[in-house]
């Protein structure tokens, strides 16, 4: 089975043969025997293989994060961000700061409450501008603009308190 | 006393709650709109809403607390840390109420809140303070009468709050020229923050240590304090790690710092537990700074190398109980003990607060490690108040072990959903100053300031072939989760599947019978 996986934005091809739990796993010219197993859901107990006697241990916590809604991976005390059949999911994604021709569309990047609405429905935006302040924690959070547009919708009122992932503007790209 | 209502929430109401259980007192949690299902509710025999997130309407609310503490038949009140613990009016209305405050009387807790009156106790009292001005300025006070007391002071200095703390209406001042400006800036944040406006100046001293006294007083005159703790880990004027013994606090000094803490202790009438912090200069010259008078988030380290539960004897004291702990004892360390204060924040953007759910959690444990905290999997991070969730706690022989096993547990740290200062401490351990201890209160920001952002832990080019292989792993080994969202509900269809197998297995061995 062939799959595409993203990792910090760069896309690799693997595959993956054999099952219940072993696996060998082929990127490129590199070729691991891992046994694999999840461990109470959302955690992967990985035993590695490199084919000359070595087997080396990991194990991964899996977090959704609730805003892309890709994968974080729990390798060393960084979450690695990770994209799973990228090439069917997560084709183009629409906040790139560059490429990207669609609307742009600001979530809420965490809870919190909106302090301030920087323009109205209308209104032109310039790459970087500051469109929605969102609070949290008592720290302001500047969420802006990743191109040159018009904003074509305000979804959120001043004063409204947000879930993570909520949108809140949209701008089209001029 | 049988019944203890516990006036806060998160890890210290948890902390509270296991010394009354200890102790066969029945823990009350009271808890906002967004604390329903918070650990310190779930723990307790009684709990009850106190009203909306914001703690302004909650964990503020003075009325409410005496309201609730009165009908569910609580005899006591613990503030914790934080909310009202430093209130003078909280502690009078649960006299006036007939409930036990546990903490200080209110007198005291106003007198040693006033930055200046505590100044002037200290002064009485024979212990050097900072050279500062003796009285809050006067509102009136003309631009030049200001400046010639900054020249009698000298540069640089502090402009700091009267009411408060936390770095909140504080201000550093160089030079003549900045002075005006300052104290205009730390009024109107002191008025907006504490509702007191009034300010003094306090000279500068640089490359200073934080160290503290631990005390407890009882109410029969005895006042006992404990081996210093160092705090100059700073960010920000707020501490984030903690560790005791000193390692600048020889035992002829600690004899010296000690008992001018509990000098100050003395002359202001104070009972139950407290902590004196002092500014250690080069020159191992000490400064009384302030008194906290309530229990401080850095207890455990105390409690860890003198043996001492320091919440139990704050319970003891306050029902009339004598001290009967050995002064000796608690001042001769038993091995070396570091605090991590983890937060709900992200060190590689600035530490912003990082809420949001917490999905996997799993705490270190082990010889030597004690982990304090009001977090589970599956709760949310509220907005509304500190972004702590834990306390890490390492105790070992020495410094070095302590260091090193403080580094292991930091390694056993799991927790997703969230962004914590875990890499950051795992990374400051690391720091050549801090192993050998030679750090200040400024110490943290300057490095910081150099680094400039970097992150904490780079990621490798193995770390990324890793989490290739491992997310191929996961869509091999649950292929209908292919996308984003459906990894949990394999995860919770797995635990379903698990348990409905318990369920069949319990099922058929009982039919058995």
């Amino acid at each position: 089975m062939q799959y595409d996986i993203e990792v910090n934005g760069q896309r690799r091809q693997l595959t993956v043969t054999g099952r219940d739990g072993r696996f060998i796993v082929r990127l490129g010219e590199e070729e691991w025997s891992v046994d694999a197993s999840h461990v109470a859901g959302h955690t992967l107990s990985l035993l590695i293989g490199n084919g000359e006697g070595l087997v080396v241990s990991r194990e991964i916590p899996v977090a959704t994060d609730p805003v892309s809604g890709q994968h974080l991976f729990g390798i060393g005390p960084v979450p690695v961000r990770v994209g799973l059949n990228v090439r069917r999911r997560f084709g183009r994604t629409d906040d790139a700061a560059d490429g990207g021709s669609g609307p742009q569309r600001i979530v809420a990047p965490m809870p919190g409450k909106v302090v301030r609405i920087v323009g109205a429905v209308g209104d032109a935006v310039v790459h970087r501008q500051p469109v929605v302040v969102i609070e949290a924690m008592k720290m302001e959070n500047e969420l802006r603009a990743s191109r040159d547009g018009t904003i074509t919708e305000v979804l959120v009122q001043e004063g409204q308190s947000v879930e993570a992932g909520a949108l809140l503007a949209i701008i089209t790209p001029s | 006393m049988h019944k203890v209502l516990i006036a806060n929430r998160g890890e210290i109401a948890v902390r509270i709650i296991r010394a009354c259980r200890e102790m066969q007192l029945s823990p009350v949690a009271v808890y906002s709109e967004c604390d329903r299902n918070a650990l310190h509710v779930r723990l307790a025999d009684e709990a009850y809403l106190i009203g909306p997130s914001a703690p302004r309407e909650s964990y503020l609310r003075i009325d409410t607390l005496i309201d609730v503490a009165k009908r569910c038949g609580a005899d006591a009140v613990h503030p914790g840390y934080g909310f009202l613990a430093e209130n003078e009016d909280f502690a009078a209305a649960c006299r006036d109420a007939g409930l036990t405050f546990i903490g200080p009387t209110p007198e005291a807790v106003a007198l040693m809140g006033s930055k200046t009156a505590a100044r002037e106790v200290a002064v009485k009292a024979g212990v050097p303070v900072v050279p500062g001005t003796p009285d809050p300025l006067g509102a009136d006070i003309g631009d030049a009468e200001m400046l010639a007391i900054a020249e009698g002071i000298g540069y640089p200095l502090l402009v700091k709050a009267v009411a408060g703390g936390g770095g909140k209406g504080m201000r550093t001042v160089t030079g003549a020229s900045d002075l005006l400006s300052a104290v205009r800036a730390a009024r109107s944040e002191a008025g907006t923050a504490f509702g007191d406006p009034a300010v003094f100046l306090e000279r500068r001293i640089t490359h200073a240590r934080h160290i503290e006294v631990q005390l407890l007083a009882d109410q029969h005159g005895t006042v006992l304090p404990f081996v210093e703790r160092e705090c100059s880990i700073q960010r920000r004027h707020q501490k984030v790690v903690e560790e005791t013994p000193s390692l600048a606090v020889t035992p002829e000094l600690r004899q010296r710092i000690t008992s001018a803490a509990a000098a100050v202790a003395r002359a202001a009438g104070y009972t139950n537990a407290g902590t004196i912090e002092f500014l250690l200069d080069r020159d191992g010259k000490f400064y009384f700074l302030e008194m906290n008078t309530r229990l401080q988030v850095e207890h455990p380290v105390t409690e860890m190398v003198t043996g001492v539960d320091l919440v139990r004897w704050q319970l003891r004291i306050a029902s009339g109980e004598r001290l009967t702990l050995d002064p000796q004892k608690v001042l001769t360390p038993n091995g070396h003990a570091i605090e991590c204060r983890i937060y709900a924040e992200d060190p590689d953007n600035n530490f912003l607060p990082s809420p949001g759910r917490i999905q996997n959690l799993r705490v270190p444990s082990g010889p030597g490690i004690r982990d304090d905290s009001g977090a589970t999997a599956g709760l949310d991070v509220p907005i509304f108040y500190d972004p702590m969730i834990s306390k890490l706690i390492a105790w070992a022989e020495d410094r070095p072990a302590a260091v090193a096993r403080m580094k292991r547990a930091l390694g056993e740290y799991v927790v997703t959903g969230i962004k914590t200062t875990v890499p950051f401490f795992t990374w400051l351990l690391d720091q050549a100053a801090f192993q050998t201890s030679a750090f200040h209160t400024t110490y943290l920001d300057e490095l910081l300031k150099e680094r400039n952002g970097r992150p904490f832990v780079e990621p490798d080019a193995s770390d990324e072939t890793l989490a290739a292989v491992a997310g191929a792993l996961q869509l091999a080994l649950a292929p209908r989760a292919a996308g984003a969202t459906t990894t949990l509900a394999a995860g919770a269809s797995a635990s379903a599947a698990a348990s409905a197998g318990r369920w069949k297995a319990r099922a058929r061995s009982e039919g058995l019978r």
